[in-house]
């Protein structure tokens, strides 16, 4: 994470206000049940969050631990056995808050047999929006997902990384306040996962407030300010990203072009001081990076020229 | 060709007269009540008495408070677009395939020798477009919905800001889209199968020695026999004999000093006569107002009268202005009456009767017309406007429009039975002034506006029924409903107690124990009957309720009026309008609040 958006998150640590708010639910919960109104399984659990204006905020957590009923409760397609759900200050069955709403939902559902255009044309009437305004949207949505290639082939001719993409382009099509997406990265390769985590961080700092689920903890990780954990449907643990992944009795220190004998005497300090060392390497990179810096550049087509407009 | 006597009403008589308007109001309020408590019920079953009252009230404000003021056209047009977008590239247009094969191969089974051909043909198109298109609404609209809510594509578009009333509308109104693409070709097919299908051409075959006479060629499976008459300013002409309802008209010309006869395209087969109907009144044997002599036809339809007696069946007509005759050189009348023969009688003269035009103020009468009547035909009586007659009883010659209408435009045509011992039948609809003829073209337009009325119903149904049921169950029960509303006489007949036996629990006592319909139920003990009776009371009233408020799709179904050659009225097509758009609106709200109480992300 930048230094930048690290010194933003701190900002974000300041008790919010009321219209900070973006998302908030209230003892939230759901029980499924059977045809006959036997109770199946309690899903979520009294869920109390709150998401401000403008962070990433991650839904973390093992399958069946919650995170799409949470989604799926806070956009209105369930309905909570218990407790409240409210996104811009109104109910979360209110149809007038999808206007500020843009959702990726978890397998991109959309209708195959529509072309990437006319998807999003579709998509774009359903905001109301008139047809130049529809043009123009799917036109720049189109190339920043770096679909100019396909624009005019059914969405059944699409991989599942080009689904995802088209499934993006729909949640901006209104250029949304809040953006909430399930899995976003399900599906991508690295190229385009690391894409979509770069479009995520970016539409961030453009003011945007994300409502992410993953279970793909390195991408909650790269992208999110706050996180909750959910676990069979309780809230395990709340809070920043980087203070619930510090490790706050180890002491780690970057520097470049240390000597052997300098590393030693570094090394000799520490113990003198009553400290213990308990390694003193050179660091690895992740696979992710290892793997981007080899493809990146020559890799065929169209991708590198396709990376989000910045 | 059966013309039921609701069939008659113009729009305002079925609307208000008829109370077509308050049936339409206490239909809906009954729902609405209904609705209301089911889904209280549902409700305080799920969250308590006092949530659920809540829930289900906000449904309500919704409704009327956001979801309907905010209705975009924009996005109904987007979902009904992406309806019919669907539908084609589901290739529906298959059933238009399957039509065009229909009437490429239908020539080899029509017969054309039939007595009407023009009925056959028309009567093959507009049945087979009728259950295609029926068909193809019931698949369209009970699997669409169900499907975007198992493959979730459903949740892209309810997390926008769309309302249930849209996508209601949006789905209904894009399958109507396609099902009118389709019928529209249909209907065009259709009538260049029937106008180019009957049309045929004969030659002259023989010709009289003194060239006055003569038969055509035998083509389609028929010949005609001609006159020839020389008209006022010396040509010759002619028309050939009815066969098939049809005649051709003879046209003589000179060629080069030769004298050549041709005969025309055949007249009659396609037309579109506009009925001008009256009210019957029959007065019994002494003269006094009556209602007929059923003469042992399990059918009340037709009322009997009879002969040499003093019965008389009165038709009044409204509005009998020369206008609306061509001018009023004469007044075209047509009737088709039963005869029924107590003995055989001359069997080829036939049953005599008589005609007398009336002036209501039973001052000014016509002479008696006679007539023999045509059985299984329609007779066209053509009465000039200037014949003999009597007022206040001494011969006078009348005028039918200036003495023998009213004032107020009302002429009354007086039918008797000349034959003692014979009888005539007759409904209201047998008799009717002819005022013209609408054409053909437009009539068959009607006639497939009545089978897009019903594709429509099937569709607002299905949708419906898509919105809390699964695809396949939501089919059953449009057809159910399709079925009911073809033949909900019965049913209705059934559920009323109209036919006897009881109610369904006691129906089925009676089966095993074989007993006759007739009598009434013993099972030795009152108590027992008395219930089953009560319960039968209670289901049978469930029945009639719920049939009333099928739609009865046999009703739209005009296609016997364009076959039999009878226009559709405006005030009809307007009515089945009327009742199209109140079902639309009916299960379009129905079908919201399914929708909206419905959590779409649950499946």
């Amino acid at each position: 994470m930048s230094a930048s958006t690290v010194a933003e998150a701190e900002n974000k640590a300041s008790p919010a206000t009321a219209s900070d708010v973006v998302i908030e639910t209230r003892n939230l919960g759901k029980i499924y049940r059977d045809f006959w109104g036997r109770k199946k399984v309690a899903a979520l659990k009294a869920l109390d969050i709150e998401v401000l204006k403008g962070e990433i905020f991650g839904l973390l957590g093992p399958n069946g631990s919650g995170k799409s009923t949470t989604i799926k409760l806070i956009q209105g397609l369930l309905f909570p056995t218990s407790g409240r759900a409210f996104v811009f200050g109104k109910d979360a069955r209110d149809v007038t808050k999808n206007e500020r709403i843009g959702y990726l939902p978890e397998e991109s559902y959309l209708y195959k047999f529509l072309n990437a255009e006319e998807t999003l044309d579709f998509y774009g009437r359903l905001f109301d929006m008139p047809a130049e305004l529809r043009r123009e949207r799917s036109e720049q949505l189109i190339k920043m997902v770096g679909l100019q290639h396909a624009r005019r082939r059914q969405l059944k001719e699409y991989s599942k990384g080009m689904t995802r993409r088209i499934g993006l382009a729909q949640a901006l099509i209104n250029e949304p306040d809040l953006l909430i997406l399930d899995e976003p990265t399900t599906g991508m390769d690295p190229i385009g996962s690391r894409e979509m985590k770069d479009l995520i961080v970016r539409l961030r700092d453009e003011g945007k407030t994300i409502l992410m689920c993953s279970h793909q903890l390195a991408d909650v990780q790269d992208v999110c300010d706050r996180v909750a954990i959910l676990h069979q449907g309780e809230l395990r643990e709340l809070g920043r990203v980087d203070s619930l992944l510090k490790v706050r009795d180890v002491t780690e220190v970057h520097t470049t072009q240390l000597s052997d004998a300098t590393k030693a005497k570094i090394a000799d300090l520490i113990r003198a001081e009553g400290g213990k060392v308990i390694s003193m390497d050179n660091p690895t990179t992740t696979m992710e990076e290892l793997f981007l810096d080899i493809v990146q550049d020559d890799r065929p087509g169209q991708r590198p020229s396709s990376k989000p407009a910045t | 060709m059966r013309i039921e006597p609701e069939q008659m009403w113009s729009y305002f008589e079925w609307l208000f007269y008829h109370y077509g308007l308050l049936q339409g109001v206490l239909v809906a309020v009954a729902l609405a009540a209904l609705g209301f408590i089911a889904c209280y019920l549902i409700s305080m079953a799920r969250y308590g008495p006092g949530e659920g009252f809540y829930h289900v009230t906000r449904v309500i404000y919704e409704l009327l408070a956001r979801d309907l003021p905010r209705t975009s056209m924009r996005r109904i047009y987007a979902l009904g677009r992406l309806a019919f977008q669907e539908a084609i590239r589901r290739r529906v247009l298959v059933v238009m395939a399957v039509f065009i094969v229909g009437v490429l191969f239908a020539g080899w089974f029509l017969d054309p020798s039939s007595d009407n051909v023009a009925r056959l043909y028309i009567s093959f198109v507009m049945t087979g477009t009728s259950y295609l298109v029926l068909l193809l609404g019931l698949f369209l609209s009970c699997f669409s919905l169900p499907a975007d809510i198992k493959s979730k594509t459903i949740q892209t578009i309810t997390t926008k800001p769309v309302r249930c009333t849209e996508i209601v509308i949006g789905r209904i109104l894009g399958f109507t889209a396609v099902g009118t693409l389709l019928l529209a070709g249909m209907a065009f097919l259709s009538y260049q199968f029937v106008s180019r299908g009957i049309n045929h051409e004969h030659e002259v075959k023989d010709m009289a020695s003194d060239g006055m006479s003569g038969t055509t060629s035998y083509d389609a499976k028929h010949q005609h026999q001609f006159e020839l008459i020389e008209n006022e300013d010396g040509s010759m002409g002619g028309t050939t004999d009815e066969q098939k309802g049809h005649r051709h008209e003879v046209v003589v010309r000179d060629v080069d000093g030769q004298r050549v006869v041709t005969l025309g395209k055949p007249e009659g087969l396609l037309g579109a006569r506009i009925p001008v109907f009256g009210s019957l009144q029959i007065t019994d044997r002494s003269g006094n107002v009556g209602s007929g002599l059923n003469v042992g036809y399990e059918s009340e339809y037709q009322k009997y009268i009879e002969g040499n007696s003093l019965m008389s069946a009165i038709w009044t007509f409204d509005g009998v202005y020369p206008g609306r005759f061509g001018g009023g050189d004469s007044l075209p009348l047509e009737l088709s009456l039963k005869a029924f023969r107590t003995y055989k009688g001359d069997i080829v003269t036939g049953v005599q009767g008589e005609i007398i035009l009336k002036n209501p103020d039973g001052r000014v009468e016509s002479e008696r017309r006679g007539f023999v009547v045509k059985e299984f035909a329609v007779d066209h009586i053509e009465i000039p406007r200037k014949i003999s007659g009597s007022r206040d009883g001494q011969p006078v010659e009348v005028d039918i429009f200036d003495d023998l209408v009213s004032e107020d435009g009302q002429l009354q045509v007086v039918v008797r039975c000349k034959d003692n011992g014979q009888y005539f039948g007759m409904a209201q609809p047998d008799l009717y002034l002819r005022a013209g003829d609408s054409t053909f073209g437009w009539n068959m337009f009607k006639g497939f506006l009545g089978i897009w009325m019903q594709m429509v119903l099937v569709i607002c149904l299905g949708v419906m029924f898509s919105t809390f049921l699964s695809g396949p169950v939501a089919m059953v029960a449009t057809m159910t409903c399709l079925m009911l509303g073809f033949f909900g006489n019965l049913a209705l007949d059934v559920a009323t107690g109209d036919l006897p036996g009881g109610g369904p629990i006691e129906s089925l006592i009676r089966m095993p124990l074989q007993t006759g319909a007739m009598v009434d139920l013993d099972l030795g003990n009152e108590v027992l009957e008395t219930v089953i009776k009560g319960a039968d009371q209670g289901i049978m009233y469930t029945l009639v309720s719920v049939f009333q408020a099928i739609p009865r799709f046999g009703q739209f179904n005009t296609a016997d009026f364009v076959a039999y050659g009878f226009n559709i009225s405006g005030g009809l097509v307007a009515r089945h309008l009327t009742m199209t758009l109140a079902y639309f609106l009916l299960t379009s709200l129905i079908a919201y609040f399914f929708l909206k109480t419905r959590e779409l992300a649950a499946a």
